[in-house]
């Protein structure tokens, strides 16, 4: 097998066999169970009180109001005793008392508290609605009568795409993009930076040098952590799409859904697209950056604060986002997006924002491939010199001393 | 064959190689020997190809690239594992990276440890390990692919009297099988016990080279040990004599200026009786050691 493809392996299943790689990413999951839990606890506990009885002499007149709300009612009680019973009991919010006389339908609500405004528009709507089948039916009217009657007046709403919904979506990808990035790059980049910097200086590296390239091996290092971020990726989408149809389907959530249909699919649009390509690729470049860092500790156990100049400038690339979220159109987020480093962040912004060509995205993804391969060729060089110097002096002495081990 | 000529290397102003020139051929273990500084983990580098270097290092003519790693067996001066796998995986990850299938690693791996008596089972972690069983651990990994040039630096250092013997055994089972076999120690009785021939650097250059016969031969029998009645104080004033070492009741090691001078001394102590013991030799590696280490560079 492949020495670079063993390297690559071994990172990666080292990785992956981690617990705290198990906990990164059963994380998400665990939260959404969480939160999907609570909130079914909390319906579910709540279920009986919200729940109204609907009584009425008229069996034909309950039916027909059970049909049009079946989900507020507890079908099971039918008198006024059993209502009352159960409403004392806490099991039920109430109930209503449909009748006719006269040619007038009315209701009658009696409950612990007043009625939800949803519950109260559905019953007026109800009661509307039977109230004028009635009149139709007692008025004797002729069928073209009926029709005139039956006219509705229309209202129609045209959105326009900057505002409203898609403007809300935008925002929500705008936050969605840059903290998931800023989130995965930071994960990666201490991963890295720390799995480098402890083996420096170890005589283990000598073994491996002795044994494969230092290129080669900077490489599967590299690649293993590629691997790594793939395979969290590839859990989220199978997760995140398993989650989709759960929230589709689940009674809790589908109201939520169904009103929410558009802006959702609008943000897993801006979110599932060429963004998650400049997504892996910005976990590339800073996870080289990360294992040059981790190279240039003066000894593995400094491997906790090999990390920090790169997470620096993430944070750094992080918050220059924060004043262009209502400015996408800035000359600076343009420039930015072309800038490895910067380009992660900005130009999936610029997608969301629809200001880039495919021209401009093409250019960008060009230069920050370049950039990869350029810093990944230089450090691959001078790598096996940086990883196997000792001195613990400061960062250029430790710098230099590392480039002179290949001149 | 390993083949060295004239390797050179600067670190900044500091010269860590002047000119080293040495070989080492299939069967032969060779001493590399020197103060610490004296630069041979700087050739055991330079052999390798971490470094840069001026000059010309081959093997078996070959320049000594990845494709000539999966030949060679390397101990560094440091003992160092990755803590948290086992001692299989460890083992058969750096054979792999040697080229080694795992199924040809993995049924030799009880007997390798059975060798070397690791106290432990393959499927504890490295971490779990004693320091010494760990050692051992890394001598399995650098010699279980049968590497054909074996390079050990400071291998005894750290080994008890039972496990350095384990350890000369499987430097002479290597030298037996074909292979060069290249260590260094400061432990000189190691040396003259294993070594066809040696090299001792001091600051960057080759200072002494040869068998261990010649180098000590190259001293000239200047070395007398005599068990005689005579005082210490007698045997001083003694001509061409510049030390005298009581070992013993009755048993002196006489330092001597001049080697011809044996001779005389040998009459004088005898005056042609029996004597029970008089050897004239060269001097111990140990003795050239301290005594070329001490020297000035010219």
């Amino acid at each position: 097998m492949n020495k670079l493809w063993i390297v690559t392996l071994e990172t990666f299943l080292r990785q992956v066999k981690s617990w705290s790689f198990v906990l990164l990413i059963l994380g998400p999951f665990l939260m959404f169970g969480i939160s999907i839990g609570a909130g079914y606890l909390g319906a579910s506990g709540s279920a009986s009180s919200d729940e109204i009885a609907v009584i009425s002499a008229q069996a034909q007149l309950r039916k027909s109001f059970i049909t049009s709300d079946k989900d507020d009612v507890n079908k099971s009680i039918t008198d006024k005793q059993t209502a009352i019973k159960k409403m004392n009991n806490d099991k039920l919010a109430g109930y209503l008392e449909l009748k006719v006389s006269a040619g007038k339908i009315s209701g009658h609500y009696t409950g612990t508290s007043s009625l939800a405004t949803g519950t109260k528009s559905r019953i007026n709507s109800y009661l509307m609605q039977a109230q004028q089948q009635l009149n139709l039916a007692n008025a004797q009217l002729t069928a073209s009568q009926i029709k005139s009657l039956q006219q509705q007046p229309t209202l129609k709403e045209t959105v326009h795409k900057k505002t409203g919904t898609a403007n809300i979506a935008k925002k929500i990808s705008f936050w969605i993009t840059v903290i998931m990035v800023y989130m995965i790059l930071n994960t990666y980049t201490s991963i890295t930076a720390q799995e480098i910097a402890s083996e420096k200086g170890t005589k283990i590296m000598e073994i491996i040098f002795s044994s494969t390239t230092a290129f080669k091996y900077f490489l599967g290092k590299i690649l293993g952590v590629l691997l790594v971020i793939l395979a969290q990726v590839m859990v989220y989408l199978v997760g995140g799409w398993g989650a989709y149809i759960f929230a589709q389907n689940s009674s809790l959530t589908k109201p939520f859904m169904s009103q929410y249909h558009s802006m959702i699919t609008s943000v897993l649009k801006n979110l599932l697209s060429i963004n998650l390509v400049y997504l892996l690729l910005g976990v590339v470049i800073y996870t080289i950056l990360a294992a040059f860092s981790g190279a240039l500790v003066a000894k593995s156990e400094d491997a906790p604060k090999a990390a920090q100049p790169v997470i620096m400038l993430n944070l750094a690339a992080f918050f220059v986002t924060f004043p262009f979220q209502n400015n996408l159109d800035s000359m600076v987020v343009k420039v930015l997006s072309y800038i490895p480093f910067f380009s992660s962040y900005f130009m999936p912004l610029r997608i969301i924002n629809n200001n880039a060509s495919a021209l401009d995205i093409v250019l960008s993804i060009v230069i920050l491939t370049l950039s990869i391969f350029l810093l990944a060729g230089y450090i691959g060089k001078i790598y096996q010199g940086l990883m196997l110097q000792t001195d613990d002096s400061g960062f250029w002495k430790r710098f230099k001393r590392g480039l002179s081990y290949n001149k | 064959m390993l083949k060295i000529q004239d390797i050179s290397k600067n670190f900044g102003s500091l010269q860590a190689l002047k000119d080293v020139s040495f070989d080492v051929a299939d069967g032969q273990i060779m001493g590399l020997i020197g103060q610490n500084g004296a630069g041979k983990s700087t050739t055991f580098h330079s052999i390798l190809n971490f470094l840069n270097y001026q000059g010309t290092i081959t093997w078996n003519d070959q320049a000594i690239t990845e494709p000539v790693f999966d030949e060679i067996g390397y101990l560094p001066e440091e003992r160092s594992l990755m803590p948290k796998l086992t001692v299989e995986q460890q083992i058969v990850y750096l054979a792999r990276l040697k080229n080694q299938p795992a199924k040809k690693i993995r049924p030799q791996i009880d007997n390798w440890l059975e060798r070397f008596a690791v106290k432990g089972n393959k499927k504890d972690k490295i971490k779990s390990l004693s320091k010494g069983n760990q050692q051992k651990v890394q001598l399995i990994c650098t010699l279980i692919h049968n590497p054909k040039l074996i390079i050990l630096d400071e291998p005894f250092s750290g080994l008890d009297p039972v496990n350095a013997d384990l350890l000369k055994q499987a430097i002479l089972t290597a030298k037996e099988q074909g292979a060069a076999i290249i260590f260094s120690s400061h432990d000189m009785e190691n040396v003259e016990e294993l070594c066809d021939k040696l090299v001792m650097l001091r600051n960057g250059q080759v200072i002494l080279h040869g068998t261990v016969r010649e180098v000590r031969q190259s001293f000239g029998k200047t070395r007398i040990l005599v068990t005689t009645n005579w005082t210490k104080e007698q045997l001083e004033k003694l001509p061409h004599i510049i030390k005298v070492e009581r070992h013993e009741e009755q048993r002196y090691l006489l330092s001597l200026d001049d080697e011809t001078a044996g001779e005389a001394i040998f009459d004088e102590l005898t005056q042609g009786k029996y004597i029970e013991e008089f050897s004239q030799q060269p001097p111990t590696l140990d003795e050239i050691f301290r005594l070329k280490a001490g020297e000035k560079d010219e």
